[in-house]
């Protein structure tokens, strides 16, 4: 019984990370550059939830619910500056520019957030309720099964938008071969900025998630873009499921561990297994998706 | 106004200053400001200051120099820190004892996880350099035991040199900028140097930098080093100005600080490095409404950098204060390379598959001195492949490569460039930041004494072209047959045995494809065995001895040139009826 209620406390968290590891593997693919601001991103999302949540009239229901959709678009327009401000002027430049750019980012959004808020933890409200289930004698958060239930809509909605619609075909020849989708009359700019809108409100929507039970601080950020970024690499680099399968696996990883142990040393031996993995099969668990470009 | 204003701008580079100029002027306004105005407060920013400066030095060898975005930077500074903290306050040692083992731990550490890491490409380095500084912090946090946990050390001791107990204020931040001038000082050296060079080669191209007989592993691994003791040092100076060690050494911010500093100074300069340090540690002094969050700041102007001055401030400065062009050397030509008569590359039953696709499918060629070889076949037939198992970038499956009796078949690619065989590339790859001599020059660096004679060897490689004129030139911008030129000038300068040439004709007018053919004739009149891949027949067939024709990886034709067009296989498969 204890088994299957950590499983579906690390599934509930590997759907979060889910939704981060997805934005940063999306953005990856449309522009070959690491988004190092996605952690950052994610607190962002939280924080905006726990700002917005007083200005919700109170007589409604389903606050965090509610929120959601305002975070998603929020958020989104925060990529498209970020993507402005820090993707476009470097679009011709190497790798480690952008790489830099988004470091940039990140530390305005963070030191920004903690002028605004304060270095304390924040909780936003929950997306149903914050009441538990019982389940035939399993205990489950409502919290739990909403984020697994959200982030799987939202990860199904990509896949639908990705596809099977025209905008879709767009989005992921542009990812594919940017000259090429260029030429073939693919407004590649937009894609690019679309594919930084959709993965900033997957940061924010995972942000809104976490933000509830695992509370946000303005230095939440530098643990989940390495979470991930491990999910990515260990999903196979550009591999979408693979980001998906990466974020399950670790999250399951760091539930199954602390339990066990403690948190600190499920983070330690986290990284310390990412180090082993990059060494031993840089192209990852299940095998490199994303073309060397030269 | 305006008019004046540009006038005096067209002025400019004519009041040239002597070369130590901005050196100078910088060194003598901070003595002054320390000397004459710096209040207590004051001295110690300039102190720290100087550790950052310090730090940001070593990170400009790994990052600038060598190109790879080290962020465990940051976590050698902590683990230089926690040495000299806990041997300081805990053991009682002194600074001459844990002032070295600062600097020993971090090189030790670097040494160790540089090995398998550094391998890695460029964001795969990044994420495991971030996972070793994250590690290194869990592991400080949570031994409370040896490092103090979260509250550290207090009562570190301060420095002591030659039995002189260095006071606070302006004594300590003279010793911290001693050893700033001291390690700027190696620095800019090594960076000048051959070293230097051969490292900005390997972070711009490093199979190039393996195909002129770098060793691009050992060459990164010593960068990483570098800066790991740098790092280390500057942490020891750290808690020597603070008294404690806290985990906040090993923290993110350190890292960002660093690397705000070295991309706003600009990237690769030991100057750079000391202007950022001086100018960031001082811009939070501004913004103390911030208070801890004083590193928005350094986000909004890594950010401005990043995006509107890639060179950073030293970068501007050099824009507005042209440095006076080298005067070129006089060409040299380099003592002879004898080489011998007869074969001197025999490939036999070389192979090598991708996945199902045999790329190359036992392949044997004996390449004779003296002697031009075509190798032709259609797109796709393995040409690029063979020539890439040959000079080392791909690993043969199976076959050997023998050079006399050696065989180099699976060999780094710079021991096989330093048996002899140099190559060109389908796609010239030229550092764009550099000029036609010093890419040239790139190919004697480890070979010659000192820059100034690799430079003088490579004006006589680019004399044999008849391409001395490009010589101060920038290699952006070149049109391609110039590109071409220099690439073949560069591995020309090798003096190389064998010379494997991928297209060397592609894009090049009829005019400079005859001139081309004469330069190859010439070079193969030296005793040079060259190995060419060419598409076009009107070039190649003249000039070639012999000729090979590859299909699917596998031999088609292998004979004289005049057999070409009548042979019925190379005709089905590559030449097409009516050629």
């Amino acid at each position: 019984m204890i088994t299957l209620q950590l499983l579906v406390n690390g599934l509930a968290l590997g759907a979060a990370y889910a939704l981060v590891a997805l934005g940063f593997v999306l953005v990856l693919n449309a522009t070959a550059a690491v988004n190092f601001a996605q952690g950052d991103l994610v607190m962002a999302g939280g924080l905006l939830g726990v700002a917005l949540a007083p200005h919700l009239p109170g007589y409604l229901p389903l606050p965090g619910l509610l929120l959601l959709p305002v975070v998603l678009v929020l958020m989104a327009g925060l990529g498209l500056l970020l993507a402005a401000a820090a993707y476009l002027p470097l679009r011709r430049r190497p790798p480690v520019a952008v790489f830099i750019s988004t470091i940039a980012a990140g530390i305005i959004l963070q030191n920004g957030a903690s002028v605004l808020f304060g270095p304390e933890p924040r909780a936003a409200p929950p997306l149903l309720g914050g009441g538990t289930l019982d389940l035939g004698g399993l205990v489950v958060a409502e919290q739990s099964l909403a984020i697994i239930a959200v982030a799987a809509l939202l990860i199904a909605g990509q896949q639908w938008l990705f596809g099977r619609t025209q905008l879709g075909r767009r989005l992921r020849a542009t990812a594919q071969d940017p000259e090429m989708a260029r030429a073939c009359g693919v407004p590649v700019t937009a894609m690019i900025l679309i594919t930084f809108a959709l993965g900033t409100a997957f940061a924010g929507a995972a942000g809104l998630l976490l933000a509830n039970r695992y509370f946000v601080t303005p230095t939440a950020g530098g643990d989940l873009i390495l979470k991930a970024y491990i999910a990515v690499t260990i999903g196979g680099w550009g591999s979408v499921p693979g980001a998906v399968a990466g974020a399950l696996l670790i999250a399951l990883f760091e539930v199954g561990v602390s339990s066990v142990l403690s948190y600190p040393v499920a983070l330690g031996l986290l990284y310390a297994t990412l180090l082993v993995i990059l060494v031993a099969r840089p192209q990852g668990l299940f095998g490199e998706a994303a073309r060397r470009r030269a | 106004m305006r008019k004046g204003v540009r006038k005096l701008w067209a002025l400019a580079p004519t009041l040239t200053l002597p070369r130590w100029a901005g050196e100078g002027i910088g060194v003598a306004v901070l003595l002054a400001y320390a000397l004459l105005y710096a209040s207590p407060y004051g001295l110690r920013v300039l102190t720290v200051a100087g550790v950052y400066a310090l730090a940001a030095i070593g990170f400009q060898i790994v990052f600038g120099l060598g190109g790879a975005l080290s962020l465990a930077h940051g976590a050698f500074f902590g683990i230089g820190a926690y040495a000299t903290g806990i041997l300081g306050s805990q053991w009682g040692w002194g600074f001459a004892a844990t002032f070295p083992v600062s600097l020993l731990v971090p090189l030790l550490l670097a040494l160790l996880v540089g090995l398998p890491v550094l391998r890695l490409e460029s964001h795969y380095f990044a994420l495991a350099t971030l996972g070793i500084a994250q590690v290194v912090h869990l592991l400080a946090v949570n031994s409370p035991g040896l490092t103090g946990g979260a509250n550290g050390l207090p009562g570190v001791p301060g420095i002591v040199l030659f039995g002189w107990a260095v006071p606070r204020g302006l004594p300590l931040a003279a010793v911290v900028w001693g050893f700033v001038a001291l390690g700027g000082l190696l620095a800019w050296r090594l960076a000048r140097g051959r070293w230097g060079r051969a490292l900005t080669l390997v972070r711009d191209d490093p199979l190039a930098a393996g195909t002129l007989g770098l060793d691009v592993g050992g060459l990164r691994l010593a960068a990483f080093a570098l800066s790991a003791v740098y790092a280390g040092a500057a942490g020891a100076l750290a808690v020597h100005t603070q008294r404690v060690v806290s985990p906040e050494v090993l923290e993110f911010p350190i890292m960002v600080s660093v690397l705000t500093i070295a991309v706003v100074g600009g990237r690769g300069r030991v100057a750079g490095a000391i202007l950022g340090a001086v100018l960031l540690l001082h811009l939070p002094e501004w913004f103390r409404f911030l208070e801890r969050s004083y590193l928005i700041v350094y986000g909004v102007a890594l950010l401005a950098t990043i995006v509107l001055a890639p060179h950073g401030l030293t970068g501007l400065l050099d824009r507005l204060f042209p440095a006076r062009p080298a005067l070129l050397p006089k060409p040299e030509a380099p003592p002879e390379m004898a080489i011998p008569n007869g074969p001197l590359l025999r490939v036999e039953g070389l192979t090598k598959g991708f996945g199902g696709v045999r790329a190359v499918d036992g392949v044997s060629l004996t390449l004779e001195a003296g002697a031009i070889t075509g190798l032709i076949g259609p797109n796709g037939s393995g040409k690029t492949t063979l020539v890439n198992l040959i000079s080392g970038l791909e690993t043969p499956d199976g076959g050997r490569v023998l050079m006399g009796d050696v065989d180099l078949a699976g060999k780094r690619p710079d021991r096989i460039a330093r048996a002899g065989i140099a190559r060109t590339f389908q796609a010239v790859s030229l550092p764009e930041g550099a000029s036609v001599l010093a890419a040239v020059a790139a190919a004697r660096l480890e070979r010659d004494g000192s820059i100034a004679q690799a430079e003088a060897h490579a004006l006589w490689a680019l004399e044999r072209l008849d391409a001395a004129d490009l010589a101060a030139k920038p290699c952006a911008g070149l049109p391609a047959a110039l590109r071409r030129r220099v690439e073949l000038a560069r591995a020309l300068a090798r003096q190389p045995a064998v010379l494997l040439l991928d297209e060397p004709a592609a894009g090049l007018t009829d005019g400079e494809k005859a001139e081309l053919a004469g330069h190859l004739r010439a070079i193969a009149a030296t005793g040079t065995a060259l190995l060419v891949v060419e598409h076009d027949m009107g070039f190649l067939l003249p000039l070639a001895g012999h000729v090979l024709c590859l299909d699917q990886g596998r031999p088609l034709y292998a004979g004289p040139p005049e057999g070409v067009r009548s042979d019925p296989a190379v005709v089905a498969a590559y030449l097409g009826e009516g050629a």
